[in-house]
């Protein structure tokens, strides 16, 4: 008997000492990473988050064609938040917490209202929050670990749209135009800042609600005031209906708009109206000869047919590659923690010429601000990249 | 007592071990008798605790556990915030009821149920599973709730959104027309006096007006989620209806304007949200209904609970009671038999000891003990002390063995001693001699590539002694021929007289002739000497005969500088010879003491050269031969003003194989021989010496032959 008990205690033992299978990240297996996206597909935004699912699903497959990141394949499982942060919250927690298939990190989000209410249920489980498609200011600095920003921030936007304004048109009559959120107070506060700077006052503002396109009496606010130049800090489809309105009742400043209301949405909802429209964008052109580019395209042509290129997919596609340079720095034995400290504390990136550098307390990669004009038929022109040329 | 002794050891062995045994197994089986009954004595008494009292313990305290775990599962069950993890709650709940009727039933079984306390053990039990039950229903309960209200929740946001898109943009439409007169941006606008007037802003009121009711009331409703206090919930149902009455009365007074199309049905589904039976504010009521329900619930449970293990705590002293009584009982058994097996034990340990001390200690024992002392002594050596016991029985018989052993024995060690002793001395004789051949044959070795080492030195004297004497043959050979020539000259013609003249001039060329002859046998003697001196010296044994000593010096110090100038084209010396008239012949080994002399010039010369090769100015190297004659010595020395030696060198030039001079100039053996030579000629070789100055070698030889052994000579 007693024998029995030690061979039980030795098996037992045994048991112990057997090294357990290695446990793997949530959202990692053998031969699969996972990244989720809670963004707007439907509503007023909804060329936004299309684009961005497209961009990053590129690169995803360029990598995928070339066996993955350390054999492991990238997909991405993207959810609907129609621009509302309320769903944005809940999407997020049920990429986070799904029981079967939980994401390894979140990529992409579209909208400031949105990341800023998503990116702390993120925080509080430890998933890194790459990429959202916002540059508001309140998702960068020190207090945010889990959040990597690609893209440069609204205020550098802001301030070059003032500095061009008021230096290269000699536009001194500046009013803007604002979504009644986060996002809009975003840019509204950096062109004070950029105004403030030069000790010049801000005109006029006015606002309208989010997603609605309920701008006309902000409009008629606006032309009261005078203003020159208005800066819109909106959606693509209120910006466009400012734009309208204003021409049709004779209202002509000039009109500038920043990155997230400017991609081919706006231009395509402008028409041949949209001529003359200043868009700041912080990709660079989608079209141009840079290599950045050239593989972008390259790239989106493979995963659609359709998509035309456009700075949003571009920036989907940064984002994808950003995600994958992570990847590919955290190594075979891939942690959230490690893919954050390889994308934050290590050397500068370089995305095929587009560079992205960040450091301790600074986790914005770019802050490459680029100057387009939109055209009569629709496309936009480049106009000055005052801050970071063009490579090649 | 002796005679009782006597007649044991007169008794075979086995029959005495047998007896003692036999004895002990006597006792023995007594003790175990006495032990049988007592242990069924108090096994009875335990088996009435057993199967009576500590069952029912066990099983109540079971039942207090079980009781007490699923009193404090129960919250669990309330708590849990998704399906699964109720459904793993109820899951390890219903294990630990299971456990808990299983202990229910152990606990009736043995009474019959005639027991009060049982009775209500077993009630309060089903008390508590009803309660458990009634629990888990409501957290079911709960989740269908749970999941309504979150599907009412999402209407409501939707509604708000539909809402909010709806009405901010008519009154952003109806502000704007009002103003400017556009509706659309394709038509043109329309007239002043058509878009500005009263009813135009009135409508524009209108629509802010049910933006604002829209406003109130989703925010009502959606404030029902957040209150958990069930009377608030009466207060927002009123606010909720006075926004639903301006809701109305703004859409009647819009009448058919196309929002009001547009938002009526929105307005529908709000209201429909608020007063169906299972609306908001009627899932919300339940909900907080059920939580109430749910904390009493579980305090009934608590309740239950405590009163259950108030109960099993009563059983238990009973049961305790039972088991106090058995085990007095038990008590007293096993005194009682504890004092029989003392008693017992007494007398058996008090006959244990008395077959031991009396017959085993006694008789085997200190016999025995006795043989294997003399057994260990033989083991040791020790086979002179004889063996002696007394009586007749096995021991007495194998210490008779012993005695007929041992003789064997001694004898045989003698025999093995002395030839063991033989062979030792054998095997070292024969390894002593080969020892000393190998010592001869060494010592031989070495003296013999002395000599030849010393040979080699000389043979450039040698060739020059040689030369010299072959120089004057050949002079007086050539001279000798032309005396020939002239004899034949002189030698008249045929028929010629031989005049007077002529006769003298013959006479006198034959004697120069003859003179010649003679010192060219002179000088080839001469020759032979040296080359037969020189043959002797190679040679091993020699003979002892006189020879004159200044001669012998002279010729083998000649030697000896030849040699050395031979060597080295820039050596110069100075040889001073100061021989005593009167020195003298010795009886010797003439070619032993040559060497001897050989080798203390050589040793001059070398040493006045290194001086020499100081290149220090004014040194005149010198070599000063002395021989001298006393009563009955014969001293023969060697100075040179060399660099002579150090103190500490002094002392060992005589030792075999050391030398000052550099590798492969040396043996080391010259002065050692030397020193050896003189003392068997019984004579002794002294140094005297300054460092840097001089150094005087002396060989002092007795006139008359001491036959001296060298072993015995002191050393000086």
């Amino acid at each position: 008997m007693s024998h029995l008990v030690a061979l039980g205690g030795l098996v037992a033992l045994g048991l112990l000492c057997t090294p357990l299978a290695r446990a793997q990240a949530p959202g990692v297996s053998e031969d699969r990473v996972l990244f989720g996206q809670s963004a707007a597909f439907t509503g007023p935004t909804a060329d936004l988050g299309n684009g961005i699912r497209v961009g990053i699903q590129a690169a995803f497959r360029e990598a995928n064609a070339r066996g993955g990141v350390h054999g492991r394949k990238l997909e991405l499982k993207s959810i609907d938040d129609a621009y509302e942060p309320e769903k944005a919250i809940v999407n997020t927690r049920e990429l986070i917490e799904d029981p079967e298939d939980p994401v390894f990190a979140l990529i992409g989000a579209v909208g400031t209202p949105t990341s800023r209410s998503a990116a702390p249920v993120a925080a509080e489980a430890g998933v890194p929050y790459v990429a959202p498609f916002t540059g508001a200011e309140v998702l960068r600095g020190t207090n945010w670990e889990h959040v990597v920003n690609l893209r440069a921030s609204y205020n550098q936007e802001t301030e070059m749209i003032v500095n061009y304004l008021i230096y290269s048109l000699g536009i001194t009559r500046i009013a803007v135009l604002h979504q009644e959120d986060s996002y809009g107070n975003a840019g509204l506060y950096g062109v004070q800042q950029a105004l403030t700077n030069l000790k010049m006052p801000l005109f006029g503002t006015s606002s309208y609600t989010r997603n609605t396109t309920a701008v006309k009496t902000a409009l008629l606010d606006l032309r009261e005031t005078g203003a020159d130049a208005v800066i819109m800090v909106g959606a693509y489809k209120p910006v466009a209906a400012t734009v309208l309105w204003s021409r049709r009742i004779g209202f002509k400043p000039v009109f500038i708009t920043i990155s997230f209301s400017g991609g081919y949405a706006l231009a395509r909802e402008l028409g041949a109206k949209g001529e003359g429209v200043y868009v700041t964008q912080v990709v660079p052109f989608p079209t141009s000869g840079a290599r950045i580019a050239t593989k972008y395209r390259r790239a989106l042509r493979a995963q659609s047919r359709s998509a035309k290129p456009g700075f949003v997919s571009l920036e989907g596609y940064l984002a994808g590659r950003l995600a994958i340079v992570g990847l590919e720095r955290a190594g075979r034995d891939l942690s959230r923690a490690n893919f954050l400290e390889s994308l934050l504390r290590s050397d500068p990136i370089d995305l095929d010429g587009f560079p992205l550098k960040f450091g301790p307390g600074d986790n914005q990669g770019s802050d490459a601000v680029f100057l387009t004009m939109i055209q009569a038929d629709g496309s936009y022109r480049p106009l000055a990249t005052p801050n970071e040329a063009e490579s090649e | 007592m002796n005679r009782f002794l006597d007649l044991i050891l007169r008794t075979p062995l086995r029959t005495q071990l047998y007896l003692s045994l036999g004895f002990a197994v006597a006792l023995t089986f007594i003790a175990s008798l006495v032990a049988l009954v007592s242990f069924q004595r108090v096994g009875e008494a335990q088996r009435v605790v057993n199967e009576g009292s500590v069952p029912n313990i066990a099983a109540a305290f079971l039942v207090a556990q079980d009781a007490q775990s699923l009193a404090g599962a129960a919250p669990r069950l309330t708590v849990a915030r998704t399906e699964e993890a109720l459904r793993d709650a109820v899951k390890e709940i219903s294990k630990t009821r299971i456990a808990f009727t299983v202990h229910v039933d152990a606990l009736a079984g043995d009474d019959e149920g005639e027991n009060p306390a049982t009775r209500h053990v077993r009630e309060r039990g089903t008390d508590l599973l009803s309660n458990l039950d009634a629990i888990e229903d409501s957290a079911v309960e709960r989740f269908v709730l749970a999941a309504r209200s979150q599907e009412l929740r999402d209407t409501l946001r939707s509604v708000e959104t539909n809402l909010t898109e709806n009405l901010v943009t008519a009154i952003d439409n109806q502000l704007f027309y009002a103003l400017t007169g556009h509706r659309d941006l394709q038509s043109p606008p329309a007239p002043l006096e058509a878009h500005f007037t009263t009813g135009e802003v009135n409508k524009y009121r209108r629509v802010a007006e049910l933006y604002d009711a829209a406003a109130i009331g989703t925010q009502v409703l959606a404030n029902a989620f957040s209150f958990a206090d069930r009377a608030q919930l009466e207060p927002l149902r009123e606010r909720f209806e006075a926004a639903t009455r301006q809701v109305q009365r703004n859409l009647r007074a819009l009448g058919d304007d196309p929002i009001v199309k547009a938002v009526v049905p929105m307005f529908d589904e709000l209201i429909t949200l608020s007063v169906r039976g299972d609306g908001i504010f009627a899932i919300r009521e339940s909900e907080l209904d059920l939580e109430t329900r749910q904390r009493g619930l579980l305090g009934n449970n608590r309740a239950i609970a405590t009163a259950l293990i108030a109960e099993v705590e009563r059983l238990v002293s009973r049961a305790r009671e039972g088991a106090l009584e058995a085990t007095s009982r038990s008590q007293g058994t096993i005194t009682t038999s504890r004092r029989v097996l003392l008693v017992l034990n007494i007398v058996s340990i008090a006959g244990a000891f008395l077959i031991a001390w009396g017959f085993v200690g006694k008789v085997l024992l200190r016999r025995l003990e006795k043989l294997s002392g003399w057994m260990h002594r033989m083991a040791q050596g020790d086979l002179e002390s004889k063996v002696e016991i007394r009586g007749q029985d096995e021991v007495a018989e194998m210490a008779a063995a012993l005695e007929v052993f041992r003789r064997h024995a001694l004898e045989v060690q003698r025999l093995n001693l002395v030839e063991k002793l033989a062979d030792e001395l054998k095997g070292k004789n024969s390894e002593l001699e080969s020892v000393l051949d190998d010592l001869q044959a060494a010592q031989g070795q070495i003296v013999m590539r002395e000599k030849l080492a010393a040979l080699g030195e000389l043979t450039a004297g040698v060739a020059h002694e040689i030369k010299n004497p072959l120089n004057f043959v050949k002079n007086f050979s050539e001279v000798s021929e032309e005396l020939i020539e002239e004899l034949d000259e002189i030698l008249p013609d045929e028929g010629e007289d031989f005049g007077e003249d002529q006769r003298e001039e013959v006479h006198d060329i034959c004697q120069d002739l003859t003179e010649n002859l003679k010192l060219i046998r002179q000088h080839g003697d001469r020759a032979n000497r040296i080359v037969h001196d020189m043959l002797k010296m190679g040679r091993d044994a020699g003979d002892r005969y006189e020879v004159e000593v200044n001669l012998l010096v002279k010729e083998h110090s000649n030697l000896a500088y030849h040699s050395a100038r031979a060597a080295d084209s820039n050596f110069q010396l100075d040889i001073v010879e100061d021989f005593g008239e009167d020195v003298g012949s010795l009886e010797c080994i003439p070619q032993d003491l040559a060497r001897v002399i050989l080798n203390l010039v050589s040793n001059a010369c070398y040493a006045t050269d290194e001086k020499r090769k100081e290149g220090k100015d004014g040194f005149a190297p010198t070599v000063k031969l002395e021989t001298r004659r006393s009563e009955d010595r014969i001293v023969i020395r060697v100075h040179d003003n060399g660099n002579g030696m150090p103190p500490e060198v002094q002392e060992k030039i005589f030792n075999p194989f050391f030398t000052t001079k550099p590798t492969n100039q040396g043996t080391g053996l010259g002065l050692s021989l030397s020193n050896d030579i003189v003392r068997e000629h019984g004579g002794e070789l002294r140094v005297e010496s300054k460092e840097g100055e001089y150094t005087i070698m002396s060989i002092d030889l007795p006139v008359q032959r001491v036959e001296v052994p060298v072993a015995a000579e002191a050393v000086t």
